[in-house]
């Protein structure tokens, strides 16, 4: 028996790429799921959104003062002078009474779908959200197709030439890629692409003022403000796509179908795309969905460059006009749905693979 | 046993050089700024000339100086916040790999619940009600990023406990502080070097992009304001002014942090036993 290590078994997988998020966080890795029961992820999956909305809750009053107090004071744009309508305010939202009784309001509200009324908008933030979030799904998922094709196809690449002049080139290039500030590729794009080439709009989802009469138009015109946001944000997360492509197809490499095929004669490039390039798929497939919360991300800025309206440039807006219930609400639903999804996939991972459903 | 990979590789040297021109310009700025960044010291817009290298901004402030004294609020907030992360993280870890039992269940749950909090949003429901100020911003990355340190200290206690100089130091009466102090932590060193590379490298991402959405202390001068400050100048796209007010400030971001991952890159095969287990695939 050799020293009991936890770790011999994974691919190697660095310090820096687990900080920096280039491979998935291993509470949440595929190959320590397999070993979890079931109910102790969705135990896992309760306690952090409870604690989610217990921080979205007690953070506002933690803060000095409270949020009235943030509201109101001198500078916001909702600055109250009389203190006497200030304690009216205070005891309007019912933030004179105990804190657990406020607790539990809170959390019935939420039960209802009701994240609170947006500052500067004045209209219900759960109205926003609805408002927001289609454009936020489209950009993130497009930018995952985008970021999953690219990073398979280099990644095979690198893999079958491993070692060799290619895959040190295509290795470097990609981990310079991940330095980049995401919102610096945006601007630098929005000024090659939509300035000085005219090639795409500058800016926001679809032309404003528009009546799409035409469906047909209408797609096309939101496919053309989708594709330099969409690009940038899969320039974000394709070096890990990549990283996991290439490490899980070198894995594939001795298989013995390999030698099979080849002592069969086929093309080498049937055997490098359709047999071991499909084979190695399943990490990257996986990888695209626990990454979520780095496209989550990757969104708001994007979305701040572009002026594209989803709910990165809603969180960017709240920002702004200093409009915390909204900022709160986004929050809320962003990591609702990043741990959601997260947890549908952590759940589904052996379903997907029939070699480890055993 | 493949042979122990070279201390000094190209890409080390590469990035000490990259981190410590960051460095030497971040400790040096007051001598090396020609102006004051906060000072109007010339017209709204200038080219670059010899007086302002790289010109100046929509309200006449140097942006050389800015993007020099940039540099130690960047470098500032990372090795604070790496240092404090590092620091819960072994911590931690070696707390709950030594002593196990119920704490290291707890503490494993918290790593895999804190792990799963997406960082920017947080960070920017923390900043817009707390405020930006650098030491908000150092507590809550470390805050965020320790779990990341405490696993593979853990993991690594959990090995180190069964050594046979453990074992014998144990053996012979030594208590688990001696132990942790005399064995465990020195033979973690190397997870504690590379990680404070990588969480320092996140850290200086997350302060731009923070400042680029305008969170941020306003009197700061930092890399990520200097590029929202120009992004929020209606038709920046249109001057030429880009050129020098947001492609430096751009550059200098992405050097950093080139800087730090050529570093954790490089020192991670010298450092990681896993890398020496013949994973040279």
């Amino acid at each position: 028996m050799g020293p009991p290590t936890t770790t011999t078994s994974e691919p190697v997988a660095t310090v820096g790429a687990e900080v920096a998020g280039l491979s998935p966080p291993a509470g949440n890795a595929p190959s320590a799921s397999r070993h979890r029961p079931r109910v102790r992820l969705l135990l896992s999956y309760v306690v952090t959104v409870l604690l989610l909305i217990t921080l979205n809750f007690f953070l506002p009053r933690a803060m000095p003062g409270d949020p009235i107090d943030a509201l109101t004071t001198e500078g916001t744009p909702s600055y109250v002078q009389d203190e006497a309508v200030r304690s009216e305010i205070r005891e309007y939202y019912g933030l004179d009474r105990p804190l657990l009784t406020q607790y539990g309001g809170y959390l019935a509200g939420l039960a209802r779908g009701d994240l609170g009324v947006s500052i500067r908008y004045n209209v219900p933030v759960t109205d926003l959200v609805k408002e927001r979030l289609p454009w936020t799904v489209l950009l993130i998922s497009s930018a995952l197709a985008i970021a999953v094709a690219g990073g398979w196809a280099a990644g095979v690449h690198s893999a079958w030439r491993r070692g060799r002049g290619v895959d040190r080139t295509l290795m470097a290039a990609f981990l310079a890629l991940h330095s980049f500030p995401v919102f610096f590729v945006a601007s630098v794009a929005v000024l090659v692409f939509s300035v000085k080439l005219g090639w795409f709009p500058l800016s926001g989802s679809r032309t404003p003022f528009s009546r799409a009469t035409n469906p047909l138009w209408w797609a096309l015109d939101v496919g053309r403000h989708l594709v330099l946001p969409a690009n940038v944000l899969a320039l974000n997360f394709v070096t890990s796509q990549y990283l996991t492509m290439r490490a899980s197809l070198v894995g594939e490499l001795g298989s013995d179908y390999l030698l099979l095929g080849r002592a069969k004669g086929l093309p080498e490039r049937r055997l490098k795309y359709r047999y071991a390039g499909r084979n190695a798929l399943l990490p990257v497939v996986t990888l695209a969905a626990l990454h979520l919360g780095f496209a989550v991300t990757g969104s708001i800025l994007v979305e701040t460059v572009f002026a594209y309206k989803g709910m990165g440039r809603l969180v960017f807006e709240a920002v702004s006009f200093r409009d915390c219930p909204t900022l709160a609400g986004c929050f809320l639903v962003l990591t609702f749905v990043v741990l959601t999804l997260n947890f549908l996939v952590e759940g589904l991972y052996s379903r997907l693979d029939p070699r480890i459903a055993a | 046993m493949t042979p122990r990979p070279a201390l000094v590789s190209p890409l080390t040297v590469l990035g000490s050089g990259l981190v410590g021109a960051v460095l030497v310009v971040a400790v040096l700025a007051p001598l090396l700024s020609p102006f004051d960044p906060r000072e109007l010291t010339g017209d709204a817009l200038e080219a670059p000339s010899g007086r302002h290298l790289l010109g100046t901004n929509n309200i006449g402030q140097d942006i050389a100086s800015q993007l020099i004294w940039g540099a130690r609020m960047s470098l500032s907030l990372a090795v604070g916040a790496a240092g404090l992360s590092v620091a819960i993280g072994l911590l931690v870890g070696v707390t709950a790999g030594l002593l196990g039992g119920l704490l290291d269940v707890v503490v494993l749950r918290t790593i895999d619940v804190v792990l799963a909090l997406p960082r920017l949003p947080l960070l920017v429901l923390v900043g817009a009600l707390a405020g930006a100020g650098r030491v908000t911003l150092i507590l809550v990355i470390a805050l965020l990023t320790w779990p990341v340190i405490a696993r593979l200290v853990r993991s690594q206690t959990l090995t180190l406990r069964r050594r046979g100089y453990v074992i014998a130091a144990r053996g012979f009466g030594g208590g688990l502080g001696y132990v942790a102090r005399r064995h465990v932590v020195p033979a973690l060193a190397p997870i504690l070097v590379t990680g404070f590379v990588a969480i320092a490298s996140n850290a200086v991402l997350l302060e731009a992009a923070l400042a680029f959405l305008g969170l941020s202390d306003p009197t700061a001068v930092s890399w990520g304001l200097v590029l929202n400050r120009a992004l929020n100048h209606p038709g920046i796209y249109y001057t030429s002014a880009w050129a020098w007010w947001l492609l430096p400030a751009g550059f200098a971001i992405t050097l950093t942090v080139l800087g730090f991952a050529f570093l954790g890159g490089g020192l991670e095969p010298v450092f990681n036993p896993r890398w020496q287990r013949g994973a040279t695939a």
